[in-house]
């Protein structure tokens, strides 16, 4: 006897069970009658699934690893594709944005004030050589570190801090350095600036919105770790390293050298009109195609601004 | 910067002996400076021994000699039984020796030289091809191994013969590594983070800030004096600006035959990259190591010749334009005014900082020295190494802004060590300065660092590395005595301390720059994490950066198009092939390459560049865009005077004109964006903008009177350039406008209650009649009617390109609000399209 045959006999017998509702107690046959009722409704509906199945044995199957059936034309869908430093930024600044950071872009020509003065780096300093800046004939810089927007945000977030809160703003931007490229340097590249000032910014208090920033972005905890930096903007300042997070696939283990950081010099400050007695900040910036290289395992960097679609396509 | 790990350890007293070298290290990568690496030069100098020559025989006919040498305890090591059984017989002694066949001239019976044994590796091939010693044979004799020379092992230049031993620092058998210090680890540490730290380019500065690591006290080297003499007439004059101290001794020389055995100063050369080349220089060199401060040497008689007077003056001044000057290197340069000169009575004889001058150069006639010890200011020293690019020792470490205050003990310390009398000493110190002192609370710097250091601790970390801290109200007059180290518990929590930096920091200014010595010397990885608070306010997100946002996900996820970064610096070249004018670009002075000169007014050129590789690589029908900054001189500068920057869109699309239409159309209808497009006019302003756009197929984006990009297929001559072949459309689209666009309203809901009618047209028309013409009148008519109604676009048929007519078809479907539409009020409605059309001159069909 076949399935559904075996099914409608037990429905059969049930149906005849309904009869005894009458022989039973008065209190009783209540209870009785929704017992019944309920496994009828499962039989039925057993009953129902039973009988499609039965007219799905007579439905020829498909190939369904093939993209279409024969002699139909296949289905197309666009497929385009996200630059992964894009993607990648966008990441970095949704985190930054649910954390309470404002976002400003940075501009690719710039001048000798934003880049090097309003960062207290004395005119004619050597530090100012380990920029590697290009110029143009009249003087403009293309910037080379995104640090070169600190003082327009400074200015452009003071009121905030006038109306009882923080300036706390991230910039990326598309920066540019005077190398030659090769699988490891690129003389165009894309990094990511921080800036928090408020009447109670510690170091103890950047570090650990760092760490929280790296967790985040990792989804895992993280060590950090520190190695002294110089920056004239930044007084003190430090460079932050995160342990190899286990979810970075590739090679050997150890520290990764992400951003410099440190508390924004007094000068800093002074020049973008914030007084240094009652405001103290911290600011950092970091590159973003490390970060891209090191999630895909790229060995060059200049796939990045190449423009060929065998490398755009694969993300 | 190459630091010798040795030389710390024997400079910093009371290192915990539990220390390994890797957590020091450690600790210095961590609070001092980035240890890029670490070279262990033990396993360099492995197999490499002190051995006796035991006998030296010519071997005829040849510059070789035959060599038996004792390795002391380790010959055995290196001898069968039996050859050291038949060694003994040859040689004659109880001793078994060890044969080797040298080509050094100087090697002698009795001398102690550097043996590298079979299997040693030569230590100066050792960081490329190394070359491995074996027992092999010379002229017929075995050779085992070899009696090495100077530049075998890496230590000098010096090839005219083995080195030589001292005996009384060594013994045959002897590691040559254990012996001369080369069990050691050299630390390479990057310079850039140091730039504010003069005191760190020497030795001492670096092994003290070990020892404030450690939190230990370190003990200050105690300088020798040096009084003003003047047996011999030489004056200085300096300009304060340019050179706040000259100090310079004048001396004849001592001794400087060559000496005889390897001297431990070659090694301490070596180990910083420098090489030995004779006893003068190599003081010089060894103090500036130790010390960061440089030192240079004038032959005083040439300087007198020079001078042409009986009192030679020495003055410090900036150099005239083009004024010429032979360097040491033979080079004559023609100085700038930014470049400092030291001159005899004003005929120069030195590049200050630099390089000294060919004219009062030391060399073997030499007998009397002037030594010169001086503070340049760095910004003219950093001009002078661009402008002549010498990047020397000496001009890094005084680009740093060496201290004025150890011109005079360093100088004295060279004399001394020189054992050297002096005939004349002048030191011209103008201006002196002393380190002001710097009010600091607990509070200060336990805010800034988020920290809960007491005073003591604070107070402690600082005089280890040489600070003066006192307990004062920061009153001039006051005169409070300075905190006794190790005083845990005896100034008062809050106290105000007054700091007053050594002479050597130069870079200690305010607050901040105190608060930063104690975070890092007692480790910021020390310091506790915390989060800062915040009010619920929404953050802000720049609209540019939104935008830019929705139009990768609409561009991309939408309609499949890819998106590509290129330069923003391109080459003329790619400007004259797509007819923008080059002159309007910024353009890099120092640019890279000539690809790289310009910077780029739009996208799509840069896109353009790239299809032909693309499709080269057997990409079909793709399409690219990018988002970025572009500019043009024409923009103009901002209110603060920098270039006006404009962010564009560009597209390019394998397609025609409809194709990249198609797309452009969605996308703004996704963006609500209340765009409308009309032909480009050939010889407008848009198309003098867009001028790689064939007009003809092509359009402009418009809102009102404002044009906010174009779009269309690119000119044949323009793909010619580029080596294409095929239909190439593109879009150049400015966002920085379009953000000032209104969004279109949203629209309300329009539904009828009442089934709605369809019904295809077709509408005969002359060819030349533009269906956006057809389109509008339809949409104006049903509109008039009151419906409720959708326009979608059937076919358009031209039975050949030269028909008159054309046929455009239509699939409408309309309902009216407030009622069903019956039969003659649908007649109604298509008769007055066919009365509208006819104003058209069409038929319906």
């Amino acid at each position: 006897m076949s399935k559904l045959e075996n099914l409608k006999a037990e429905l059969k017998l049930l149906n005849a069970e309904y009869a005894k509702i009458k022989t039973l107690p008065p209190a009783e046959r209540g209870p009785f009658g929704r017992e019944l009722n309920a496994k009828k409704q499962r039989l039925l509906a057993a009953i129902a699934r039973a009988e499609a199945d039965a007219e799905s044995a007579e439905v020829a199957p498909i190939d369904i690893s093939a993209p279409a059936a024969p002699n139909q034309p296949f289905p197309t869908l666009p497929r385009g594709t996200k630059h992964p430093l894009m993607t990648e930024l966008d990441h970095i600044i949704d985190i930054y944005s649910r954390m309470g950071f404002d976002v400003m872009e940075s501009g690719q020509l710039d001048d000798e004030f934003h880049m090097f003065d309003s960062l207290n780096f004395p005119e004619g300093h050597p530090a100012r050589d380990g920029y590697d800046t290009f110029r143009t004939a009249e003087n403009f810089i293309p910037p080379a570190h995104t640090s070169t927007m600190q003082h327009r945000a400074l200015k452009r977030y003071q009121h905030r801090l006038a109306e009882g809160g923080q300036i706390a703003v991230v910039i990326p931007g598309r920066v540019f350095r005077n190398e030659d490229a090769d699988a490891t340097h690129e003389h165009t590249f894309y990094q990511c600036e921080g800036v928090l000032v408020s009447r109670t910014a510690t170091m103890s208090d950047m570090f650990g919105v760092l760490k929280h920033f790296f967790e985040a972005y990792y989804g895992e905890s993280l060590k950090i770790k520190t190695q002294p930096g110089y920056f004239p903007f930044t007084e003190p300042s430090a460079e932050l390293l995160i342990e190899k997070p286990a979810s970075l696939a590739g090679k050997g283990d150890g520290w990764l050298e992400m951003l410099g950081c440190g508390m924004i010099h007094p000068n800093v400050l002074k020049t973008a009109g914030i007084d240094p007695t009652l405001y103290r900040g911290y600011a950092w910036g970091g590159g973003i195609d490390r970060l891209v290289m090191l999630k895909y395992q790229l060995d060059d960097i200049r796939y990045f601004e190449s423009a060929k679609l065998d490398f755009l396509e694969a993300f | 910067m190459k630091i010798s790990l040795q030389y710390i350890k024997q400079h910093v007293a009371g290192i915990p002996a539990d220390l390994t070298d890797q957590q020091l290290i450690q600790l210095i990568g961590s609070r001092l400076v980035e240890v890029e690496g670490v070279e262990d030069l033990a396993p360099k100098y492995q197999k490499a021994y002190i051995v006796k020559v035991v006998s030296a025989e010519p071997i005829e006919g040849t510059h070789l000699h035959l060599c038996q040498i004792d390795a002391g305890p380790v010959t055995a090591d290196f001898l069968e039984p039996a050859d050291a059984a038949s060694t003994a017989e040859t040689t004659g002694t109880a001793t078994p020796t060890i044969q080797v066949v040298c080509g050094a001239p100087n090697v002698h019976a009795g001398m102690l030289a550097v043996w590298l044994a079979p299997g040693a590796i030569v230590p100066a091939t050792y960081h490329g091809e190394r070359f491995r010693l074996s027992v092999r044979k010379l002229r017929g004799y075995e050779s085992h191994g070899m009696l090495a020379a100077l530049d075998e092992l890496d230590l000098g230049t010096d090839h005219e013969g083995i080195i030589e031993i001292d005996p009384k620092s060594a013994h045959p058998g002897d590691s040559f590594a254990d012996a001369f210090g080369l069990g050691d680890l050299i630390l390479d540490v990057e310079n850039k983070s140091l730039t504010h730290r003069p005191d760190c380019f020497g030795l001492i500065g670096f092994a003290r800030e070990v020892a404030g690591i450690l939190g230990l006290p370190f003990k200050e080297p105690e300088w020798p004096t040096l009084t003003p003499v003047q047996e011999l007439p030489l004056q200085v004059q300096t300009d304060p600006d340019l050179c706040p101290r000259y100090s310079c001794a004048v001396f004849d020389l001592p001794d400087t035959r060559p000496a005889r055995y390897l001297a431990p100063e070659a090694i301490f050369l070596a180990k910083a990259g420098m090489r030995t080349i004779d006893p003068v220089v190599d003081l010089t060199n060894i103090l500036m190591l130790e010390t960061g401060q440089p030192l240079h040497a004038f032959d005083y008689d040439k300087l007198v010749a020079v001078s042409g007077q009986t009192v030679p003056t020495l003055i410090v001044r900036s150099a005239q334009p083009d004024e010429p000057l032979q360097l040491l290197d033979g080079k004559t340069i023609q100085c700038t005014p930014d470049d400092i000169l030291i001159t005899a009575n004003n005929v120069p004889v030195a590049l200050a900082g630099a390089m000294g001058g060919k004219n009062t150069e030391i060399d073997p006639s030499t007998r009397r020295v002037v030594l010169e010890s001086a503070t340049f200011s760095l910004y003219h020293l950093r001009k002078t190494q661009m402008a002549h690019g010498i990047f020397s020792e000496a001009i890094t470490r005084f680009t740093k802004g060496q201290p004025a205050a150890l011109t005079l003990p360093v100088l004295a310390e060279a004399v001394q060590r020189l054992g050297v009398q002096p005939l004349a000493v002048v030191d011209d110190y103008p201006c002196p300065t002393t380190p002001e002192p710097i009010k600091l609370t607990v509070q200060d710097l336990n805010q800034l660092l988020g920290t809960a250091y007491s005073a003591s601790e604070i107070a402690e970390t600082l005089q280890n590395v040489g600070f003066d801290v006192r307990t004062a109200p920061l009153k001039p007059t006051s005169d409070q005595p300075a905190v006794p180290p190790h005083s845990a518990g005896k100034i008062p929590k809050n106290a105000s301390l007054r700091v007053t930096a050594p002479v050597w920091r130069t870079d200690i200014h305010i607050p901040a720059d105190v608060i930063e010595e104690v975070g890092r010397l007692r480790g910021y990885d020390n310091i506790p994490l915390t989060l800062p608070t915040r009010p619920f306010l929404e953050a802000e997100i720049d609209p540019m950066f939104h935008l830019k946002h929705q139009l990768r996900d609409l561009l991309s996820d939408r309609l499949g198009l890819h998106e590509a970064l290129t330069y923003s610096f391109i080459s003329r070249q790619l400007l004259e092939k797509t007819h923008l004018d080059p002159t309007d670009s910024y353009e890099i002075t120092n640019s890279i390459s000539p690809e790289l000169q310009c910077f780029r007014q739009q996208i799509t050129p840069s896109l353009l560049d790239k299809i032909r590789e693309d499709l080269k690589s057997g990409h079909r029908a793709f399409g690219l865009y990018e988002l970025n900054q572009v500019s043009q001189k024409s923009f103009g500068l901002t209110p603060e005077r920098t270039p006006v920057l404009r962010t564009d869109l560009g597209l390019v699309l394998l397609g025609d004109f409809y194709a990249l239409k198609a797309r452009l159309l969605a996308l703004f209808h996704d963006l609500k964006l209340p765009l409308e497009y009309a032909q480009l006019t050939p010889g407008s302003a848009a198309a003098e903008q867009y001028p790689y756009l064939e007009p003809a197929h092509s359009a402009v984006f418009t809102h009102g009177d404002q044009v906010y990009g174009a779009f269309g297929e690119i000119r044949h001559s323009v793909l010619t350039q580029f080596k294409l072949d095929q239909t190439v459309s593109a879009c150049e689209l400015n966002l920085d406008t379009l953000l000032t666009l209104p969004s279109l309203p949203h629209q309300s809901f329009q539904h009828s209650k009442f089934p709605a009618v369809e019904r295809d047209l077709t509408l005969k028309v002359s060819a030349d009649l533009p269906y956006g013409r057809a389109l509008n009148l339809l949409d104006q008519t049903l509109a008039a009617a009151g419906l409720y109604y959708q326009i979608s676009p059937l076919s358009i048929y031209q039975a050949t390109p030269t028909d008159a007519t054309k046929h455009l078809s239509f699939h409408l479907r309309f309902s009216h609000p407030d009622r069903t539409l019956d039969a003659a009020a649908i007649s109604a409605i298509m008769e007055s399209i066919t009365v509208a059309v006819s104003s058209l001159g069409a038929t319906v069909i």
